[in-house]
């Protein structure tokens, strides 16, 4: 499975970097950076990025299989 | 899976007052009637399962905001409608962008020491009282001085926020007795708003500020800048003043969740998030749709009115756990008290800023807090909070 990311929704709450702070980050802008853009993700990635997409609250995250 | 024929109907009236007291177990029962069932007494149909609430929320196409996001059209013509509430994309989001460019976490960063510093002398006042009302001596005070700086309002006058944000979330449910009596505010309020949309009273690069920049732009119409200025007021007063007196509430009422915080107020976050899923300042808010719906074998006709209950989902079983249950450590970051998708709380930031400083302020103050008289439900239909919260604190030495 994939995670796409609609920068434009992004605003920049960080739950998603708490959720799966391998898979996001905010810089020191509070600006997204997604480490696994374009890639599959497995196993714990792929749980972890699933409770991240979750944790949207702008809904800024989707899955994509 | 088979269509209900006839809808679930749910005769209790949740917005009497003797629900408003204890919502949940009649939350419970209208979960376990259908994925929505329709309320009799309100003519409104309403979806109280945490999948099909969050659901609802991001399908903004089929649950339109367009019409309101009251109960009552007719109170939402007045209302929201055409407002960021009550405005679906593309619309909303233009709006929306002239919002989250200040209240945006990112855009918040520069913020904390200046509402560190409003909560400290907020709450440092207060508990030097001894015995104070946590909601009118303390919970109020803040979001006021924090979000109407921010905003660039004139300092004197700003009464007139609370009690307009208070009126104007009565609003968003049943025609009562309450309601009626408090429309003067709500004209005194919208009054106010106009009057303060003017560069010579708005402090320069204050938000209120930005907001007409927006207009001189041309980024959102001319006529959208005093609903937005006044969407920064409404939401950012009365919620936050909610969730503090929740808060001490919690604290007053559970000396163990006040020990385990004061001991480590990192745990004021968590306790933060928990508290706002067991006890959502919003409980829910409307929304219509515009086609024949399925939601869970039950099938809501086009062009109804529905609740979408943020306070049920928070508590359903099929979802959370023990859902009844305070738990400093669930830290559910997907609860629904912000909503969720386009119209997530833009504010939830700053939320997340203020009140855990008034509350991290209050533990550093005090030793310990109780309730000194009888707390006042604040009896408002979508609303869940304290009018009134009577304490007494002792003052901490280590101070």
């Amino acid at each position: 499975m994939r995670v796409s990311v609609d920068y434009d929704r992004c605003e920049g709450h960080g739950m998603c970097e708490q959720m799966a702070p391998k898979l996001f980050e905010l810089d020191d802008e509070g600006m997204l950076i997604y480490h696994y853009e374009g890639q599959d993700l497995e196993g714990e990635l792929a749980r972890d990025a699933e409770q991240a997409v979750a944790a949207c609250p702008v809904a800024a995250l989707r899955i994509q299989r | 899976m088979t269509l209900s024929a006839t809808p679930p109907v749910f005769d209790v009236d949740i917005f009497a007052d003797e629900i408003l007291v204890d919502p949940y177990p009649i939350y419970k029962k209208l979960r376990d009637a259908g994925a929505a069932v329709y309320l009799a007494a309100h003519s409104v149909w309403a979806i109280g399962r945490y999948d099909d609430v969050r659901a609802a929320l991001l399908d903004y196409e089929t649950f339109s905001s367009a019409r309101g996001v009251e109960l009552l059209e007719d109170l939402a013509n007045m209302g929201t409608v055409g407002t960021i509430l009550g405005s679906d994309p593309p619309k909303h989001d233009m709006l929306r962008a002239v919002l989250s460019e200040k209240l945006a976490p990112r855009a918040l960063r520069g913020l904390r020491d200046f509402v560190d510093e409003r909560a400290e002398a907020v709450v440092s006042e207060a508990v030097a009282r001894g015995s104070f009302d946590a909601v009118t001596e303390m919970a109020q005070l803040l979001p006021v001085g924090v979000v109407g700086d921010l905003i660039g309002l004139p300092k004197e006058g700003r009464e007139v926020l609370l009690d307009g944000a208070d009126a104007i979330f009565h609003a968003f449910g049943p025609m009562t007795p309450r309601l009626m009596e408090r429309l003067p505010k709500v004209q005194a309020y919208l009054q106010y708003t106009r009057e303060m949309l003017d560069r010579d009273k708005l402090t320069p690069g204050s938000w209120g500020a930005a907001v007409l920049d927006a207009a001189d732009e041309g980024r959102i119409p001319v006529e959208d800048a005093g609903p937005l200025m006044s969407a920064y007021m409404i939401a950012g007063m009365d919620s936050t003043v909610n969730s503090i007196g929740n808060f001490v509430y919690l604290l007053a009422k559970n000396p163990d969740i006040f020990a385990a915080c004061k001991a480590d107020p990192t745990l004021v976050p968590k306790a933060f998030e928990e508290l706002l899923r067991t006890e959502s300042p919003v409980q829910g808010f409307f929304r219509t749709t515009t086609r024949d719906v399925e939601v869970g074998g039950v099938c809501i006709p086009k062009d109804s009115r529905v609740m979408l209950c943020f306070g049920s989902g928070n508590r359903d079983e099929r979802h959370y756990a023990d859902p009844d249950r305070f738990d400093l450590q669930r830290n559910p970051t997907d609860h629904l008290s912000f909503g969720y998708g386009t119209h997530g709380c833009a504010g939830q930031g700053l939320a997340r800023m203020e009140v855990p400083a008034a509350i991290t302020s209050l533990l550093r103050h005090v030793d310990s807090i109780q309730l000194n008289g009888e707390p006042e439900r604040n009896f408002s239909a979508v609303v869940r909070s304290w009018s009134s919260l009577p304490v007494t604190v002792t003052v901490s030495d280590a101070n």
